[in-house]
Formats: C-alpha cells, structure tokens, sequence
C-alpha cells in the first residue's frame, strides 16, 4: 500500500465544553511545528456546552487551507453525532472511535476500524477529569498511527498550557497512553501518515482577532469601546490583554481606555465622542452590531467625525448562525446607515494584513475623516493561521487635517469647519478644548461654516463634497492583490478569507485547461487596479461567500458599462469555511452559462 | 474723543463679560422654559468663571437638544442623535477628561429611547453636568406624551394620558446618583445654584428641570388658554399658528414652603422648596421627599441626593494623569522594538 503523506483530512467529531479545543490546538500546533502545512477550523456550536463540534484538521504540502472535500481520518467521541458523522464516512475512511462509548459501536466493512476505550485509558490518569483527558488521548492514538513527532507534540502542550506544570505533565501522561495503547492494540492498515518539511522562512500560528487587536495597538488606539459578541469578542479581548505590555507606564496607567458598553449603539456613540474630542476609538463587533450602529454611522459620515468599527462577520440575516462564516456584510458596510452615504472598508485576506489593516484604519479614519470599517470574518478572526511575523509601520501616524496651534489658525483667512479650502473635499478641523473656531456638531443639515441651513444649494453643495472626499480615497486604499496569467482568459475577483480557498479553486479549474487569473479586492471604494484587472481579462467571475453576490452589485454599478456584461457573480454560501471543490463548480457552470 | 468714560461692562474672575458666554438667537417658541434655562446655563458659567471654551456642550435631540446653540457660543459641542448623548460624552471624556461636560436633554431623549443610557451614564458615574429640560411632551413632533407625563394630563387634541410617569430623580437616587436635583425654568435663582454646584460636583450631576412647553403642554384647563387665543387671534384656526407668551415668571420659593405657579395656559403646578432639614446624604429621605411630593400633587425641588465620595469613570479607566488627547503620537504607537519582541516569542 502506498503512503499518503501530508495530503489528508482530519474529522474529530467532539462535544462543545468538553476541553476538546485544547487537545486539538496541541494536534494543530505540533503538525504544525513539523513543518507540515497544516490548518484547522473550528465548527462550534452557539453554546457553552453539549452542543456538538467539529474541528477539521487538513494537511497539504500544496498549502491548500480550506476544509478539504471529504474527510480522510474520523475521529468519534460524540455519541450525540456518532450515527451521523459514521454514516457520512465514504468508504476507506480511518474511523478512530471510543470504544468505551455506550450504546454505540461501528460496524461497517468498508472502513477501517481502530477502536480505541478512551474513557477507560483516561480513568487511569484521572477518574475526575477522564471527559477532559479523553481528548487528549485520541490526539496520542492520531500521533503514534501518522508518527507525529513526539517533541513537537510536547512543546505544543508546553505552549497550550503555558507555564502549568501540572497540566502539561497530564497531558504529556495522556498522550503516552494513547501511543501505548495503539502500539500494543492495534495494527495499521491505512495509508496516512506524516513527514517533517524544512520549512524556508520560520512561521508561527496566530488568530486574526489577535493579529487585529494587535494592530489596532500599533495604530494607538485610545478607545475601546465593545459590546460582547461572537465572532469578534476576541478582538477587544486581546486588545485589553496586551494593553499593560504595550501601552502602560511603569505605575500601570494606560493610553488606551477600555469601556465595555451597555449595548453596540453605546459603543458607536462612544467611539464617535472619542473620534469628536480628537482620539482614535474603535469598536469591534459583528453583523448584528453594526446593524445597531446604523443611526451613528451615518452621523459619523455626515458630520465627518473619525471613527473606527471592526465587523468580524458571522452568518446572517438576525442572529443567523452565529458561530459560522460568510461575507454578507459587505453592502451594508459599504453603504450603511440611512441616506445617501459610502464608506471606506478595508477587508484583510491574511493575518499579516489583519495587523496592517488595525493600525492603518485610524490613519485612513482621520486622514478621511470618516467612519472606517475593518470587515473580517469568523473563519479569519477565529482560527489560526501561519504568518511569518507582523511588519512594523514604515509611516508616521497621519493624524489629518487637525489645526492645533493658534498660529496655524490664524493664517486661514476664513475658517469654516466644512470650508472645502484644499479642493480635495477633506476640510480642516480643531479640537473641543482648542478655543479655535468652535462649532456645534451636528447630523442636520449644515453649511461649510458648520451652521445649521437647508438652503438647497448647501445641502446639495455639501453631499457632493463628502461624495467627492470618499472617491478621492480609492487609490489611497490598499491596491488590489494581483495574480495574473498571461492569458488572461478568465479572472476571479474575490475578498477577505476567500484568500485561503482560492489557490486550490484556481489549480481545480486550471486542471481543466483554463487559465485563471486572480484579484483580491483589498479595500473599498474600489481601487481604480480593479477596473483595469476587469478590462485586461475576457471574462470575470466576481466570488464571494454569500447569497446575493453584494461584490458583485457594487461592481457592476461602478463599472463603465462596457465592462459589465462581461462581470458575473458566483455568491454561496453555507455557513462553512468555503470548500475549492464547490466554487470551483459553481464557476464551471456559471462559465459554462455564459459562454452558451 | 469725548471724555465721558465707556459704561463699565461687568467682568467675571476671568476679566470676561457675560458676552462671552452666550449664544444664537433661540429659535424655540417665544416663552419657553428653555430659553430661561438657556439664560441660567450662560450665568452660571460666567459667574463660576469657567473658561467658555473648557466647556463641551452635548446633546441628543429634540427641543432641548437644539438650546446648545442659543448659549457659549465659544464651546464646542455636539448635537448628536437622539438618546445617546450619554455614550457620545463618555467617549469625549475618554480622550480628554479636562472638559467641563455639560449636557442637555430632554425627556423624551432621557426617559425614553435614552433611558438606558442615562442609567449607565449614572452607573459609571461619568463626570458630566446632565440637565434634563422636562416638560412631559414630544415638542418637535407636535405634542405627543413623553414617558414623564402625568397620569391625567389632556393634550390639546387626544385622549388622557393613563400611564404611569417616570420620575427621572427617583430613578437616579435609586441608581447610586452622585448628585440629584429637581427644579424649575423659572426659579432662576435655585436654577442657578444647583447648575453652578453641579459644575464642581466630580461625578455625574442630574439636574431635572420642570420646563413648561409653552405650545403643547396644554392640560385641561389649557382649553383656557385655547380659549384665550382664540378670542384674540382670529388666524387661529391656521393649524400650524404657535402663540406667542412671554416667560414664566421668576419665582424663588423659599426653603420648606411652597408657592403655586401660574402657566401660561392658566394651569397651575405647585413647587415646593426641600426644606433646609432635609439630609441630602440619606437616599430614602430623598426617595420619601419625592414620594410625598407626589401623592400631594407637588413638585419639591432642590438638592435631593448628594454623594461626594464616590469614584468618577476616570478614576476607573486607570488612565494616566495626562488627557490622552495630549499624549503625543509617539508614546501612543508601541515601539519597534517592542514588536521585534513579539514576532520573536511567537516564533519561539
């Protein structure tokens, strides 16, 4: 039987609460540590505990990161899922199942069976924890049938369990049962196995959230103002966590202010009066959220107050699936709020541009002065991906057109707060506590002065400046992501984590024949390397991970019309991290389609 | 150049005239209590000698929320949307903790769709002066009940209003409130003295002002002043016709009495004064005083609750001493090498 190396999928089917995260994060991180390209994803349950989970774990020496098509090795520990996931098991694949479960068995030809008493061996270490240590002993069983190497185990369950002794020692005890147990009970019968890879640039794992809690630091954030909700509570959490090593003195005082709010309207609100009083605030949240921040997004835009709002997205409509990814806020970011308005998003693809985008997205906030928005998602913010480290800002802080010395003032021959005086739609501003100019914000209608007027000419004078303010930020925003073939046949243009499905949907459908060329849309307004990607290419699939294809509306709205009958939407959406193998399909048809 | 000397302008401590700290031209109805609360605002200011442009001027929306434009022309402010000028304000305070914040509201902001906010503003005892311009109607939309209408009262045109007021002090006392008053747009000399105290109290100041609306107010005996109008102003039936009155009078009740007060529709309220025995550090004397108040149909106005020891938000925020709005960009962005340090450990 031929080895498969490094090629495989991994189904470990658990029960939310259970500690099962830990032991699969200690599988993750010491693949991982092997050099072996490696991810996983998360599929939890809106729940505390109980609730079934699945944490799919893929290796790929090609790097492909989304959740392969089928699952290769199962892992049963749920009895609640067990006759499902068992029935879902296509022929020929490894299923690693608790033998101690009750009322449940597996009887099936064609798999490969490797009973395994979890429970029973997890006793022995702790009857009081044995739930807990479970776990912790199929990661052993997985490590000693694909010869996972056993350092790089430990200093995962080092790193997982940071400094407590006593737990690291456990789990290093449950890991040998496991070995032992497998190396005396059973007999490999299947073809997966791993190999350590030399790895050119050292990398390490991190979540997004973390990536962009980290960046906002950078970016001297001086407000978080929050509101708990999944997926995005990671983010202000790490923020708050790195607050005393990053921005504390030697007594422990701050320069960041953390308030947790009484609801997202009150976070918004917050983060507006920071961005008023002339500080960077910032609020992280999810879809739900900014649909309660609507009111003051639009104020934000109108009275042109800086502000930044991270949306870590989840599924929607309502409360949806609030533990599942999609990219459905996308029109709703772009446009948000009431009447006529448009918004600077910038949408990360990987962890690098998570931290990149975190410091950035207060310079384009003050610099615009304007609402920004940082639209991430679940399967970005939540899981862990390989980054080879975060680059340090190579600009100073861009802190916009404030004016805070009398002196300064004193040269404008008239100062009004709205008065358009450089032609590039961005007025000036001073700050509440300067004595300078002072007006009275306001969300009604007003002049360049900053008085109150619905004179037509004012209103409609006003809407065309902040119009013309946003369009001139399309080719300050990060450019898109080009990757072209010389053929230009077909381009896919594409956002955020679609990022890690994309090279696998791109090498599916090259196996084809076809030649595809790629453009990530790395911001809103679209840059004008957008339109340009479009003409280049004959035809252009617009891919997203939603129902309605709200990419694909704003292009083709934006675009010269020329461009746009040759622009078509391939928008799914399922709640799963976006598997190659159904976009791929989905292009072929849709290609297939047009070309009749 | 004539010899006759420029009439002596009164100066506050600051060398400023009263100039200094006013305002636009109003554009409410003629008579509002409003105004008169606008004109206390200005006095207490100048008299307190706060530099006008110290002073953050918030609001939400509504009649109330328009005023900030009518005084301290030389503040910044920020009529922001409606009910949530609570949650703007502690984001201003956030960055720079050394404005004095004073906001206005009203009730339909602050009883209403801001209640929540009012109640956390309270709860983080955020340092700010919040002056609730209270007359029991929706002006701006044309009459409607707010939530502290009393049980009783007739619009011009509708039905009695049978829900149960809110009373915002006793809400706020029940809330751990640091300083709590109650008091009237005519009365400007208590007016006065609690905005003033209010402005040095460290920690959230509710000060609920009784603000006639001198236009939709009307209760029964409005058909009084309907009639009134009527008689004099045979352009009348223009629905959109506001009557022009002038300001409730001044009224200064003393300490422990009361006095009736005529509105501009004829109707009366009675204002008692909190007699000077009251303890304003006892939360169930207050709630007692506001309780017998009502049952006999009265307002009592004054200090009702006071608690200086209380830490304010920004002894909570663990900020440093400095306002972060003065922190300068290169403290704010961590160092390079601290993030050297970072991607090393990750690597480790």
């Amino acid at each position: 039987m031929d080895k498969i190396i490094n090629d495989f999928t991994i189904n470990i089917a658990t029960a939310n609460g259970t500690g099962s995260q830990s032991a699969n994060l200690i599988l993750l991180q010491s693949l991982f540590d092997m050099g072996v390209p490696v991810s996983g994803k998360n599929l939890f349950p809106s729940n505390i505990s109980g609730l079934p989970t699945w944490y799919i774990v893929r290796l790929s020496d090609l790097g492909y990161q989304a959740p392969g098509d089928r699952t290769h090795i199962q892992i049963l520990v749920n009895p609640a899922t067990w006759d499902e996931d068992l029935a879902a098991a296509e022929p020929g694949t490894v299923i690693i199942w608790n033998s101690d479960t009750k009322k449940k068995t597996v009887e099936r030809e064609d798999i490969i069976s490797y009973p395994v008493p979890m429970s029973s061996l997890a006793r022995k270490i702790n009857p009081k924890i044995a739930k807990l240590v479970t776990n912790i002993v199929y990661v052993g069983v997985l490590a000693e049938l694909l010869d996972i190497d056993q350092a790089c185990l430990e200093s995962a369950v080092a790193r997982q369990f940071k400094g407590k002794e006593s737990a690291i020692e456990l789990n290093i005890t449950a890991l040998g049962l496991g070995r032992d147990y497998c190396k005396e009970n059973l007999t490999k019968t299947d073809p997966y196995t791993t190999e350590s890879r030399e790895v050119d640039r050292p990398q390490f794992f991190i979540e997004g959230n973390e990536a962009a809690a980290l960046g906002a630091h950078y970016g001297g954030v001086q407000l978080l103002a929050w509101y708990p909700i999944t997926p995005s509570s990671s983010m202000a959490e790490n923020i708050i966590a790195y607050i005393p090593r990053l921005r504390s003195n030697d007594e422990g005082e701050a320069t960041c202010a953390v308030i947790q709010a009484e609801d997202e309207l009150a976070a918004a609100g917050m983060v507006l009066g920071a961005g008023w009083a002339g500080g960077r605030g910032m609020t992280a949240t999810s879809g739900p959220g900014i649909s309660l921040m609507q009111e003051f997004i639009g104020l934000a835009y109108f009275a042109e107050v800086p502000s930044v709002f991270w949306d870590v997205t989840r599924v929607g409509p309502s409360t949806g699936l609030p533990t599942r990814t999609q990219q459905s806020d996308i029109a709703m970011l772009y446009e948000g709020s009431h009447g006529d308005t448009q918004h600077i998003v910038l949408i990360p693809g990987t962890v690098e541009e998570c931290f990149e985008y975190g410091w950035r997205a207060f310079d384009y906030s003050e610099r615009f002065q304007t609402p920004v928005f940082g639209m991430s998602d679940l399967d970005l913010g939540m899981n862990r991906w390989a980054c080879e480290g975060f680059t340090y800002p190579d600009i100073p802080m861009d802190r916009g057109k404030v004016v805070r010395e009398r002196e300064a003032f004193e040269a404008f021959e008239t100062f009004g707060r709205y008065l358009d005086v450089d032609g590039d739609g961005i007025p000036y501003r001073t700050l509440p506590g300067s004595g300078m100019a002072p007006i009275l914000y306001r969300g009604t209608g007003h002049n360049p002065m900053g008085v109150y007027s619905e004179k037509p000419e004012d209103y409609f004078n006003l809407m065309a400046r902040l119009k013309m303010k946003i369009d001139g930020a399309r080719d300050e925003l990060p450019a898109p992501l080009l990757r072209e073939e010389e053929e230009c046949e077909v381009g896919i243009v594409f956002l955020g984590s679609m990022e890690n499905s994309i090279q696998e949907i791109d090498d599916i459908l090259e196996q084809t024949g076809m030649k595809v060329s790629q453009c990530r849309i790395r911001a809103l307004p679209l840059h004008s390397e957008v339109e340009n990607f479009i003409r280049r290419h004959e035809t252009v699939i617009v891919l997203e991970i939603n129902r309605d294809g709200q990419l694909y509306g704003i292009l083709r709205r934006e675009l010269p019309n020329d461009l746009v009958t040759k622009v078509h939407s391939v928008a799914y959406s399922d709640g799963m991290p976006p598997r190659a193998r159904i976009y791929a399909e989905l292009i072929q048809k849709k290609l297939k389609e047009v070309s009749q | 150049m004539s010899d006759k000397p420029a009439r002596a302008v009164k100066l506050n401590v600051l060398n400023e005239p009263k100039d200094s700290y006013t305002g636009g031209p109003s554009s409410l109805c003629p008579g509002c209590g409003h105004d008169q609360i606008s004109s206390v605002i200005i006095n207490a200011a100048w008299e307190n000698g706060i530099q006008p442009h110290r002073i953050a001027k918030m609001s939400g929306i509504g009649c109330s929320s328009k005023t900030p434009a009518y005084y301290l022309g030389q503040s910044h402010g920020f009529n922001t949307v409606h009910g949530r000028m609570p949650s703007v304000t502690t984001g201003a305070y956030a960055i720079n903790k050394d404005l004095l914040y004073l906001g206005v509201s009203g009730d339909g902001d602050s009883a209403s769709i801001g209640i929540g906010q009012l109640i956390h503003a309270i709860r983080r005892n955020m340092d700010m002066v919040y002056i609730v311009e209270n007359n029991g109607v929706y002006g701006l939309t044309k009459g409607q009940y707010s939530a502290t209408a009393d049980v009783g009262s007739k619009k011009k045109k509708g039905t009695v209003n049978e829900t149960q007021p809110i009373d915002l002090c006793a809400l706020a006392i029940n809330l751990g409130c640091t300083f709590v008053a109650r008091s009237f747009s005519g009365s400007k000399k208590q007016l006065g003295s609690l905005i003033k105290a209010a402005m040095s109290h460290k920690g959230f100041a509710l000060i609920d002002v009784i603000s006639p609306c001198v236009t939709f107010n009307n209760n029964d005996e409005s058909m009084r002043s309907y009639g009134y109008v009527k008689e004099n102003e045979i352009t009348l039936h223009m629905a959109d016709y506001i009557p022009h009155f002038n300001p409730v009078e001044e009224v200064d009740v003393p300490e422990g009495h009361f006095r009736d007060i005529t509105l501009h529709d004829g109707s009366t309220i009675r204002l008692e004064t909190i007699s000077e025995q009251h303890d304003p550090s006892n939360p169930m004397a207050a709630l007692s005083a506001l309780h017998d108040a009502e049952v006999n149909a009265k307002h009592v106005t004054g200090l009702l609750y006071f608690d200086a020891t209380k830490p304010s938000l920004a002894e909570d925020l663990g900020l440093v001493d400095v306002p972060l709005l003065d922190v300068p960009d290169e403290t704010l962005r961590p160092s390079q090498a601290s993030l050297d340090a970072l991607n090393a450990e990750f690597l480790a």
